[in-house]
C-alpha cells in the first residue's frame, strides 16, 4: 500500500529532487500532506481527487498520507501533482508497480484530468538527468522543452487516464510538436550601422562586447547613448555551448519557456530605473525568485538613466557585479543565483546634460548629481565614455555583422588564453593572474606605469585598464598589448560623469 | 627674507597669550584690538581675562542693548583660557605665530583693521616672500570659472607667484589645485581654527597647500566655521594680496567683499568678465563696471606685479612633439576639445590620438581631464 513516485520543485533556479511518498491504508478516509509543502501543493487534494475520479478511476476511501522528501526542502507550485495521483495508483494497485520504473514525473492536474504546463520545466528536467533518471513523464505542452535536455527520455503527457494506459504499454505515448527553429542571427531590426559619428564610444561597445567589461556612456539626451546600447546585442558572441543551456534553464525557471530551442543569443535585460531591489538582485517575499541580474546571467544588463535608480537597488547591484552571484539568504533557506552578466548604463553627466565645456550648472549641482551614483559604483567600470552629440556630418559606421565578426574572433582569442581556467573573457582576469596572462612589455609597460601615475589610478583602477587594453589588443588580433592599446584604454575610463 | 620666517622657534608668552584669547567664543578680531590695546600686551590681556577684569573695556562692543549676560561669557572665559595647552599646541604642530608689528608680520602696510596676531602652519613659509596673488570667486562655479582659476594660479606659481586663496569650494579650491599642480606656493586663509578643515570635501586639498605653502588664520584652536567669520576673514586676503583677482562671482557672494576690502587697501583688482547669461560671472561683470580691470590675458596679472610674462621662472623646457603630436595640437587650437573631435579633425584612428594624447600629457602640452584635452 506504499508507492514511491520521483518528482522535482525549484529552488531559486535550480531544480531539486523530490521523492513522492504515498501510503494508503485502513482507517478513517483521510489526506495529509507532509514534508514542508506551500499552500498549492496542500491544495493538490482537491485538484487530484477530481482529476482521478474525472478519469473514470477509483478515489480509495482510505487514510492517504503523501510525504514529500527531503522534509527541509519547502515545495512550490502545483508541479508535483501528476507524481501524487500517480502514486496513488500505484498505491491502489490502479496501476503496478513497475509500470513507472526509473521514471519522474512532473505536471499540474486539472479536474479534468488534463495535465497541466509547468514552469521551468527545463531546469527541472536537467536537475532529474544528473541525477541519473532515465525516463520523466512531463506534460505535453513542456515536452518540447524537456526533450532539450540530453541523456533522459522523455513521455508527453496529456491527460491522466490515456497517461495510465500509456503507462501499462496498452497504449502509445502521444508525439509532440518539436520547438519552432530558432530565429536566425541576423533578423535584428537594429544595427549598429544607423549609428552616426561616435567612433570613441563604439569603440568601448566593442570593447565591451569583445571582453565582458561593464560600460558606462555618458553625455547629454540625444547624444546616441541609448541608441548606442540598445545595439550592444547585435554584436555580442554567440554563447558558448555549455552557456547556452545554462541560459534558456534559468530562463525556464523564472517562468519565461524557451520559444525558439536552446537560446542561441545571450540575454540582454533593460529593466526600467522605478525596478525595485528585489526585481533587480531577486528575492522578494515567498519564494525567492531571479531578479533582472539572475536574468541576464550570461548576457548583459541595460541601466539606461542610470542616476534615476533607487540609491539601494544601485548599491545591492555591487555584489553580483563584484562575485557575479546573489546569495539570498533567508531564515530557512540560502540559495544563489548565478549572475554573471555585463553592465551596461547610460546617464547624463549633470543636470544640465551638457557636460564640460558648455556645462552651465553649478559645483554644487554638479556635485549634488554625481552624488547619486556612489564611488564604488562607478569603480567597476571598466569602461567610462563621454558620448558627445555627432557632428551633423558625421557618417553612418560599421554595420553590426562587421563589428560582430572582430568580437568573434577576440573572444575566440580569449578562449584560447584561458583555456582551463575558470574564466574565458578578459575583465573576469583575477588582478594576481595579469602579470603572468597579460604581460606588459617595453612601450606598454611604460606607458602604463605612466598613466598609473598621471592619474594616480589605485591598484584597481591600474588593473582595469590593463584588462581593457588586453581586449583592445584581442580586437587588433595582435598577440601583445601595445602602448597605444594603454593609451586608449585609459582614455576610455574617463572620470565621468 | 627675514629671520623671524625660518623655522618657528618656541612661541613668546605674548604669542600664546593673543592665540589663547583668539581661540575664545565671541572674542572676534575687534573685541581681542579693544582688550590688548586696553591692556597693552596680550600676556596683560590675558591675566585680565583670568580675573575676569575686562567687562568693563568690552562692554560697548556689545552694544546696549544686545542683550548678551556679560557676566557669564567672562566666567566662561576665565575656565576656558589655558595658555599652557595653547604653547604646547603651537609647538607639537609646529605653528608659527606673529603678533602685529613684530618682525616678519607678513601685512606690511599699517592697515586699519589688519588682525592682531595671524598664526601659520605649513612645509612653506617662504610662500609668504613671494609676490602674493589673491584669486577668489563663488563656490557655485561653472566648469569654465573652475579651469579658469586652475589655469591662472598654475600661470602665476609658474612664474614664481605665491597663490593667495581661502580654501572654499568652487574657485579657491581650484585656484589652490592650480598652484599645487603647478609645483608652485600657495596660501590658504582660512576663518577656523588651523585645526579645523571645513569644509570637509577639502581635507586632501588642505594637506597638499600645507605641503606647498600655508594654511594662515587668525582664529586661535578649536574655532569651528561660523557664517560671520568668513567675510571678515576676507579681508586678510585682501591684504595678504598685491592684487586681487575675482574670477566667478554672484552678485551678493563673499568675493565681492574681498573686492571691496582690496578696494579699501588700495589693491589692484581683477575681475574675469563673462557672459550675462551665468549667473556665476554677474558679480564679476558689476565689478569691471565698478571699474575693476577685466581680465582677459592671464600676463597682465603678471605685468600689473611689474613681473616680465613669458620669462617664466624655471620654465620647463617641453620636448618638441613628435608629427602626430603637432597634429593634434593644431587640431586642438589651443581650445579644450573631445578625443572624438580630435581623431575626426586629424582623421588618425582613435589608438594614434590616444597615444598622442598620452605623450603629450606627460611632456607638459596637454591635460587630459573630465573627458576632454586641454591646451597648457
Amino acid at each position: 500500500m506504499l508507492a514511491s513516485v520521483v518528482s522535482a520543485t525549484l529552488v531559486g533556479v535550480e531544480g531539486q529532487l523530490v521523492t513522492v511518498e504515498v501510503h494508503v491504508s485502513s482507517g478513517l478516509p483521510s489526506y495529509t500532506v507532509v514534508g514542508l509543502p506551500d499552500a498549492a501543493v496542500r491544495e493538490s487534494r482537491e485538484r487530484v481527487r477530481a482529476a482521478i475520479l474525472s478519469s473514470e478511476l477509483a478515489w480509495p476511501q482510505h487514510r492517504i498520507t503523501v510525504n514529500l522528501a527531503p522534509g527541509a526542502v519547502r515545495k512550490h507550485g502545483a508541479g508535483l501533482d501528476l507524481a501524487v495521483a500517480l502514486g496513488i495508483l500505484v498505491a491502489t494497485d490502479a496501476l503496478p508497480a513497475d509500470a513507472l520504473e526509473a521514471a519522474a514525473a512532473l505536471g499540474e492536474l486539472g479536474l479534468d484530468g488534463s495535465v497541466r504546463p509547468v514552469p521551468g520545466t527545463l531546469a527541472l528536467v536537467d536537475s532529474l538527468a544528473r541525477h541519473g533518471v532515465q525516463r520523466v513523464i512531463v506534460p505535453a505542452a513542456n515536452a518540447a522543452e524537456a526533450a532539450l535536455v540530453r541523456g533522459i527520455q522523455v513521455h508527453a503527457a496529456a491527460h491522466l487516464a490515456t497517461l495510465r494506459d500509456c503507462c501499462k504499454g496498452e497504449a502509445p505515448w502521444p508525439g509532440w510538436e518539436p520547438l519552432p527553429p530558432p530565429a536566425p542571427a541576423d533578423d535584428e531590426e537594429v544595427d549598429l550601422a544607423e549609428v552616426r559619428g561616435l567612433p570613441w564610444a563604439r569603440r568601448a561597445l566593442e570593447a565591451a562586447a569583445a571582453g565582458g567589461h561593464h560600460l558606462l556612456l555618458s553625455g547629454p539626451p540625444g547624444a546616441g547613448k541609448t541608441m548606442l546600447a540598445r545595439r550592444l546585442p547585435t554584436i555580442l558572441p554567440d554563447p558558448q555551448p555549455g552557456e547556452a543551456l545554462e541560459i534558456t534553464r534559468i530562463h525556464s525557471a523564472a517562468g519565461h519557456p524557451p520559444s525558439g530551442g536552446i537560446a542561441t543569443r545571450r540575454p540582454f535585460r533593460a529593466p526600467h530605473h522605478s525596478a525595485s531591489v528585489p526585481a533587480l538582485v531577486g528575492g522578494g517575499s515567498g519564494r525567492p525568485r531571479p531578479g533582472e541580474v539572475t536574468l541576464a546571467h550570461r548576457g548583459a544588463l541595460f541601466l539606461d538613466e542610470l542616476g534615476e535608480f533607487s540609491p539601494a537597488a544601485l548599491d545591492a547591484l555591487r555584489q553580483p557585479l563584484e562575485e557575479r552571484a546573489v546569495r539570498i539568504s533567508r531564515q530557512a533557506i540560502a540559495l544563489t543565483f548565478p549572475a554573471d552578466f555585463q553592465l551596461v548604463a547610460c546617464t547624463n553627466p549633470c543636470p544640465c546634460g551638457l557636460g564640460p565645456p558648455w556645462c552651465g550648472c553649478s559645483a554644487v549641482q554638479r556635485a549634488r548629481y554625481r552624488r547619486r551614483l556612489s564611488a564604488p559604483l562607478l569603480d567597476r567600470f571598466d569602461l567610462r565614455v563621454a558620448v558627445r552629440p555627432p557632428e551633423p556630418t558625421a557618417t553612418p559606421g560599421e554595420s553590426s555583422a562587421a563589428v560582430r565578426e572582430r568580437v568573434r574572433a577576440a573572444v575566440d582569442r580569449q578562449v584560447t588564453r584561458y583555456r582551463d581556467r575558470g574564466w574565458t573573457r578578459n575583465a573576469h582576469v583575477p588582478a594576481g593572474a595579469l602579470a603572468d596572462l597579460v604581460p606588459l612589455r617595453g612601450d606598454a609597460a611604460d606607458a602604463w606605469l605612466t598613466e598609473s601615475d598621471v592619474r594616480r589610478l589605485t591598484g584597481r583602477g591600474a588593473a582595469r585598464i590593463r584588462r581593457v587594453a588586453r581586449t583592445l589588443a584581442d580586437l587588433d588580433d595582435v598577440p601583445d598589448v601595445g602602448a597605444a592599446h594603454v593609451a586608449l584604454a585609459s582614455m576610455l575610463r574617463e572620470d565621468v560623469p | 627674507m627675514s629671520g623671524s620666517r625660518q623655522a618657528p622657534e618656541s612661541p613668546t608668552a605674548d604669542q600664546v597669550a593673543a592665540v589663547a584669547l583668539a581661540g575664545l567664543d565671541a572674542l572676534g578680531p575687534r573685541r581681542l584690538r579693544v582688550l590688548v590695546e586696553h591692556f597693552r600686551s596680550p600676556q596683560r590681556a590675558l591675566q585680565a581675562v583670568r580675573e575676569r577684569r575686562a567687562g568693563a573695556v568690552l562692554a560697548p562692543t556689545f552694544g546696549p542693548d544686545s542683550g548678551v549676560a556679560l557676566d557669564p561669557l567672562l566666567a566662561h572665559w576665565a575656565a576656558a583660557v589655558d595658555p599652557d595647552a595653547v604653547r604646547a599646541r603651537l609647538v607639537e604642530r609646529a605653528a608659527r605665530v606673529w603678533l602685529d608689528g613684530e618682525p616678519g608680520y607678513p601685512i606690511v602696510e599699517p592697515l586699519p583693521d589688519r588682525p592682531l596676531c595671524l598664526l601659520a602652519e605649513g612645509a612653506r613659509a617662504d610662500a609668504l616672500d613671494a609676490p602674493r596673488v589673491a584669486i577668489v570667486g563663488t563656490r557655485s562655479a561653472t566648469m569654465h570659472g573652475l579651469a579658469d582659476a586652475r589655469e591662472l594660479a598654475a600661470t602665476l606659481a609658474d612664474a614664481g607667484v605665491t597663490v593667495v586663496s581661502g580654501l572654499a569650494l568652487g574657485i579657491d579650491g581650484a585656484a589652490h589645485a592650480g598652484a599645487v599642480e603647478a609645483g608652485g606656493r600657495t596660501i590658504g586663509v582660512v576663518a577656523t581654527g588651523l585645526d579645523v578643515e571645513y569644509p570637509r570635501r577639502h581635507r586632501r586639498l588642505y594637506r597638499d597647500v600645507r605641503a606647498h605653502g600655508l594654511v594662515l588664520g587668525e582664529t586661535g584652536y578649536g574655532i569651528g566655521p561660523a557664517p560671520w567669520r568668513f567675510p571678515v576673514r576676507n579681508r586678510i586676503i585682501a591684504a595678504l594680496a598685491d592684487i586681487v583677482v575675482v574670477v566667478e562671482a554672484t552678485l551678493t557672494g563673499g568675493a565681492r567683499i574681498t573686492a571691496e576690502h582690496a578696494l579699501r587697501y588700495d589693491r589692484a583688482v581683477f575681475a574675469v568678465p563673462g557672459s550675462r547669461r551665468n549667473a556665476a560671472a554677474a558679480g564679476t561683470n558689476a565689478l569691471v563696471a565698478d571699474g575693476a580691470y577685466p581680465l582677459t590675458e592671464w600676463s597682465d596679472v603678471l605685468i600689473a606685479l611689474g613681473m616680465t610674462p613669458g620669462s617664466r621662472r624655471a620654465a620647463p623646457p617641453r620636448p618638441v612633439p613628435d608629427r602626430t603630436g603637432r597634429a593634434v595640437l593644431d587640431a586642438l587650437g589651443g581650445e579644450p576639445a573631445a578625443p572624438e573631435q580630435l581623431a575626426a579633425r586629424t582623421g588618425l584612428a582613435p589608438e594614434v590620438v590616444a597615444l598622442a594624447v598620452a605623450t603629450l600629457e606627460r611632456t607638459g602640452w596637454v591635460s587630459w581631464s573630465q573627458g576632454l584635452v586641454w591646451p597648457r
